[in-house]
């Protein structure tokens, strides 16, 4: 009967209920979209920095980083190497050598990052067979071949084919030189990228360096990014001696972003159910205070305090109840749709790393959290018109008869 | 077990402000069971106020209110409405009924209170919306009918927590004077046949009339008690 009488209430003032049930889609709405908005925009970028740039996690000795000494190499990286390409959840990984040394051209000198692989591992982890613009993906040039970025080539003023002289330190810290002709350019998003990294084959470097056997980095991919930082963990527990990062440690400040925009889809939501609350509260304080005699009588003729308490809160929990699925309905048509057809944003956010065109995405849990949170919000605006209604006096509001 | 179902001694209420109010003063009333009494007296001369006490909506400042021989004082607030429940009906001058529901949910709404079985709620709500009249309104909304119609309602309302007494505080008030008259001659007659004990308060000449028991406030006092 007390939901009977909520139910009727409702549509006492269809108006009324219309409006707070839309405000409840709509906040949902614009909490799940603005989720989706920058979820999508985040994914967007991990997946560039992990496919492109980093892998999901890596093996180094420790401090190889710092300076890439050639000593600091793994002495095991290939055994380490097939172990964990045995692992369900790995998709490639590409054992790397690296080296920093100076390339010099005809006309210019520069420091760079000679990074030693082999062609299909490396294509298999980060794609970057995919990304050649000129040349050939290491094929054509017999002898000492060289994949450069288009900025490299810019800034040396080399073209395909062009000799290019890299002098770099061996194993034991000797300066060394070796030519290589360019094979291929190549170019990815992210510029600063380009600029430092050329590539070479393992072997040609491995004969330069006066490594034999050893990797100075394990790049590996995985079928799925969260478990990244379980994986390193894992790993970092089998081999205590090397040190190994996943995606969020490897990219300067990326595990801080992570977390930040996290926080920041919380803000969103939070602001936006902020003021859903305080609609929703006036509007049923309104319902209350319309009623208060009526309210007074069901308290005189024996109806307790605590079933005039629930038969309000009743009254908010129904709306919510409408309201709640249908923004959820309209949040997820929305989200389905971008998230296929993509938001243009016309290269607004080009210069920070992102990429123009957006294609929103929650995941099942945000849903679920933005829901969790309406609930919530709609339960606390329920309650403080509720205890407006039990505050009345029955014999003051029946004195009003 | 006391005699009488309604029984004050020396109740009074004063409403505390710039002003005190003695609102009702020193009053002994005895009401037994099957009468039918109105209270009458000026407007403000505390006849709501006297039949807020004696249903337990408000609290004496001195005195004792005993209702078949249980003191309300020495029920808390909770026990109160609970008392209410059980043993009081009421009929107020308007608002009387829930506007969402039914004639016959409106009368129902107190059995649901009382957790009574669906059977014995649908049985009795037939019986009482004959009794007044309205069994062929039972599915009307209170917009739907009429001032006086709505009052009879009210009453089956009130009756259908089968209580001790009725209490009607200016119930045609608001109405004209055949719709009046009809509602009188009602609770009159559920008196008679059933028993039922009313206490009503009026201003109104015409239907002081019809009571069995007159009692007369001026300024909170009682100045006359006639039976007839
Ligand atoms: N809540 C209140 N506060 C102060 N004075 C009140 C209050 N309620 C009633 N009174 C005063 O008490 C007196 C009796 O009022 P009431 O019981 O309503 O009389 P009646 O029902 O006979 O018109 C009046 O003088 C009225 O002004
Ligand atoms: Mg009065």
């Amino acid at each position: 009967m007390l939901v009977k009488i909520a139910w009727r209430n409702i549509w006492r003032n269809t108006t009324r209920s219309v409006v707070v049930i839309i405000a409840i889609a709509l906040g949902l709405w614009a909490g799940v979209f603005a989720s989706a908005f920058v979820q999508g925009m985040m994914r967007q970028k991990i997946e560039t920095v992990i496919k492109a740039e980093m892998s999901d996690f890596q093996f180094h000795r420790p401090g190889f980083t710092d300076e890439y000494l050639a000593k600091l190499y793994m002495q095991n990286g290939e055994e380490i190497r097939s172990k964990v390409g045995t692992e369900e959840s790995v998709i490639a990984s590409s054992g790397r050598l690296i080296s920093m040394g100076m390339v010099g051209s005809a006309k210019q000198n520069g420091a760079i990052k000679i990074v030693g692989i082999d062609p299909d591992d490396e294509a298999a982890v980060t794609g970057l067979n995919e990304q050649v613009l000129d040349g050939e993906y290491f094929e054509g040039v017999m002898r000492n071949p060289i994949l450069i970025s288009q900025a490299t080539a810019e800034k040396f003023r080399v073209k395909l084919k062009s000799k290019l002289i890299l002098t770099l330190q061996d194993v034991d810290g000797e300066i060394i030189a070796g030519a290589f002709r360019v094979v291929g350019i190549y170019k990815t998003e992210n510029v600063m990228f380009d600029r430092m990294n050329v590539y070479v084959r393992q072997d040609d470097l491995r004969k330069l360096i006066k490594i034999e056997t050893g990797l100075h980095e394990i790049a590996v991919s995985l079928n799925d990014h969260d478990l990244a930082d379980p994986m390193a963990t894992k790993y970092q527990v089998i081999h205590p001696d090397l040190s190994v990062q996943s995606w969020l440690d490897l990219a300067t400040g990326m595990r801080m972003m992570v977390d930040m925009i996290d926080v920041y889809i919380y803000y969103i939501v939070g602001i936006i159910l902020v003021a859903l609350l305080f609609s929703i509260l006036n509007t049923m304080l309104m319902a209350v205070l319309e009623r208060v005699r009526e309210i007074g009588m069901l308290m005189a003729v024996g109806m307790t305090k605590g079933k005039v308490f629930f038969m309000i809160m009743l009254e908010t929990l129904i709306l919510t109840m409408i309201g709640g699925p249908l923004g959820l309905l309209i949040s997820w048509a929305f989200v389905t749709y971008y998230g296929v057809n993509g938001i243009d944003l016309g290269g607004a956010y080009d210069e920070v790393g992102f990429s123009s065109v957006i294609y929103p995405f929650l995941d099942g849990r945000s849903y679920l959290d933005v829901t969790f949170m309406v609930v919530i919000m709609a339960i606390v605006a329920a309650i403080y018109p509720a205890i407006k209604a039990l505050n009345l006096n029955p014999v003051e509001a029946i004195r009003k008869i | 077990m006391s005699k009488f179902v309604i029984e004050t001694k020396d109740l009074c209420k004063t409403y505390e402000g710039v002003v005190p109010v003695q609102a009702v003063n020193k009053v002994n009333l005895q009401i037994e069971d099957d009468e039918f009494t109105a209270i009458i007296g000026p407007s403000g001369s505390g006849k709501t106020t006297l039949l807020n006490m004696i249903g337990g909506l408000d609290r004496p400042t001195s005195g004792q209110m005993l209702v078949n021989g249980q003191n309300l004082a020495e029920l808390s607030d909770n026990q109160l409405i609970d008392f209410r429940l059980k043993h009081i009906g009421f009929v107020f001058q308007s608002y009387n009924l829930i506007p969402v529901l039914t004639a016959k949910e409106n009368t129902e709404f107190i059995m649901l209170l009382q957790k009574l079985p669906k059977e014995q709620r649908d049985a009795r709500v037939e019986q009482l919306l004959e009794e007044v009249g309205l069994a062929d309104k039972k599915d009307s909304r209170p917009s739907q009918l009429s001032g006086g119609q709505q009052q009879r309602v009210a009453v089956a309302r009130a009756l259908a927590s089968k209580p001790d007494f009725v209490l009607a505080d200016e119930p045609t008030a608001n109405l004209d004077s055949h719709s009046a008259f009809n509602l009188l001659d009602i609770m009159a007659r559920l008196n008679k046949e059933e028993g039922i004990t009313f206490v009503f308060s009026t201003h109104d000449q015409r239907v002081i009339e019809r009571a069995r028991r007159v009692v007369t406030l001026v300024d909170g006092e009682i100045v006359s008690d006639e039976r007839k």
